[in-house]
């Protein structure tokens, strides 16, 4: 296969790991020395006394420093980038809500290099180019619509690019056009389903065949029951704008933990407290440091997301290392009465409840300084049988749960179907109103 | 039995208009209507001449819709009009867990509606003495 066939990368995709180990070693010390052209990295750099020709191979790795999101702030708009302006084709930005956002950079290379992990990630779930994709997420700045969008075309699917939003249209696109392949988060593939049930559709009539769900948490849970709604299989996707968007990790058909595709990020896993590795097989902070990105490399970047690499060898037989579902952001971690809790672990028991219909909210609250936890949860249509007493039985079981998992007890209370506002992009489960 | 329509709502205000609306704009006229409050959320409970088309009217609408069955008794408009219907009742040794009336005709007719453990029994006690429960209060 020519080089230029080679659509999703699969010099890469099937290196052993000794192959995987020299092709990173010379990668990142290019990626170094391009990272050091950056005003911010040369600075950065110059002040910790280092060289970039001190970096020879990956074991020289913990010698670099951490790039965190505030650096990545500090150096905005565009203190890391690396090129003329006339080599950038385009750029994103984070989805941050707070302060200034993080600005992304890339060259016609960085884009045709994050399309071919893209494309890769879309290929080891099954997908070919006789698949129909409806792309379900917001396009622009947003990085899940356009990296799902350009990998997709690479492979050759038949692309439908329906943006975010727009329920009723979705659903006659995937009816019309056979659509096979969804990329939507978890959060929007349940408002689908919910709005078609409400309607007195059925999911399955729909029959999609692969859903690829991310950028933003979910539990296992929450996978089991879209699956069973639609009767898809959900794949995991896991990305960050920072790292390009999606495309850095994917399950393949084996759906036991998530390739990281190690040709194109270098891996570790370390303490968040001590900034130390972890041992193999233990959870930690995941830092990632680009190696094939030339307008705006980064070194060592501090994802905040927790994870561990999954155990033993893929029985796909592919080298990259996989990595665990995100136990969550060390960012959204809650501390309520002192206790700290993932909003993950919340969603792990709401999920097992068939009578939510799916749309749950957070609520924390402070009353004589005591903080309260709520969680605030739709019926499904399906579940009401008329009774007051059904309800209460069921809102006492949830919250004994609940209390079982967390340690202290949470107040639940149900609401009408459509009454959370619909999420169409990142769901915002977690409402924080302590002050 | 008859069919008594029950619709979930949180507690909020706005509730009962929506569900008045809804009904009234479909030509639905309520008969009776109750509140079984729960704190933040409750269920209402109306009696009306279609409940199936008052069903998909609110359905229509939105709102999250139950059938459920009830016996409906005709009785006088009348000072100890439901005394009849009410021994009837504990002779047969049956426990309601919901009841209320509504007036049909002031002075001349009223309805009465009890939901219990075993309807049936209900209904075959207030039949074997001749209080017929009605099936349409068309």
């Amino acid at each position: 296969m020519s080089v230029n066939q080679d659509r999703t990368g699969r010099r890469y995709e099937l290196m052993s790991r000794d192959e995987l180990t020299a092709f990173q070693n010379d990668a990142l010390c290019q990626s170094v020395r391009q990272a050091a052209k950056s005003s911010y990295y040369a600075q950065r750099f110059r002040s910790l006394g280092l060289d970039a020709a001190d970096i020879k191979s990956i074991e020289d790795v913990r010698k670099l420093p951490l790039t965190s999101k505030d650096d990545l702030r500090l150096s905005y708009p565009a203190g890391m980038l690396t090129v003329d302006p006339e080599q950038v084709v385009r750029m994103h930005t984070s989805s941050g809500t707070t302060g200034k956002p993080t600005a992304i950079f890339h060259t016609q290379a960085d884009i045709d290099c994050w399309a071919e992990l893209m494309a890769r990630c879309l290929s080891i779930t099954g997908a070919t180019n006789r698949d129909v994709f409806q792309n379900m997420t917001g396009y622009g700045l947003f990085t899940g619509g356009l990296g799902l969008h350009y990998g997709a075309e690479r492979l050759g699917m038949w692309v439908i690019p329906a943006g975010a939003g727009n329920t009723a249209r979705q659903i006659m696109l995937i009816r019309d056009f056979g659509v096979t392949c969804i990329h939507a988060t978890p959060s929007y593939a349940m408002h689908v389903a919910e709005r078609m049930l409400i309607d007195g559709d059925d999911p399955k009539s729909l029959k999609i065949q692969r859903a690829f769900l991310g950028a933003e948490p979910y539990t296992e849970e929450m996978r089991l029951k879209l699956q069973d709604l639609y009767g898809f299989k959900a794949f995991n996707s896991y990305g960050l704008s920072e790292m390009n968007g999606p495309g850095v990790a994917f399950e393949c058909e084996q759906r036991n933990g998530m390739h990281i595709w190690e040709d194109a990020f270098l891996v570790e896993i370390i303490d968040p407290e001590t900034l130390e590795p972890v041992a193999d097989g233990q959870t930690g902070e995941m830092v990632l440091t680009t190696l094939r990105r030339t307008a705006m490399p980064i070194v060592r970047y501090r994802t905040r997301d927790l994870t561990h690499f999954v155990q033993g060898e893929c029985q796909c037989g592919r080298a990259h290392r996989r990595i665990a579902r995100m136990v969550g952001r060390s960012d959204d971690m809650l501390i309520v009465r002192g206790v700290n809790v993932f909003p993950s672990q919340i969603e792990e028991v709401i999920m097992k409840h068939t009578w939510v219909g799916g749309n749950y909210v957070i609520h924390l609250t402070r009353a004589a300084s005591l903080d309260q936890m709520t969680v605030k949860a739709e019926i499904a249509k399906s579940a009401f049988d008329g009774s007051v007493e059904t309800i209460r039985g069921l809102v006492n079981e949830l919250s004994r749960q609940l209390r079982e998992q967390v340690g202290f007890s949470v107040t639940v209370e149900v609401l009408e179907p459509g009454s959370l506002p619909a999420s169409e992009g990142k769901a915002k489960r977690v409402i924080d109103e302590r002050g | 039995m008859y069919s008594e329509v029950r619709v979930f709502s949180e507690n909020k205000p706005g509730k009962l208009s929506r569900l008045s609306k809804a009904l009234g704009s479909a030509g639905i006229d309520i008969l009776a209507l109750e509140i079984a409050d729960e704190g933040k959320f409750g269920v209402f409970k109306i009696l009306v001449a279609d409940p199936a088309k008052a069903r998909d009217v609110l359905e229509e609408a939105g709102m999250t819709v139950a059938l459920n069955q009830v016996a409906v008794f005709q009785i006088p408009d009348e000072p100890g009009g439901l005394t009849k219907l009410a021994q009837t009742l504990e002779d047969a040794g049956v426990n309601l867990t919901d009841a209320y009336g509504c007036i049909l005709e002031r002075g001349k007719q009223a309805v009465f509606v009890v939901k219990g453990e075993n309807l049936e029994t209900i209904e075959n006690a207030a039949q074997g003495q001749g209080i017929k429960p009605i099936s349409s209060l068309g």
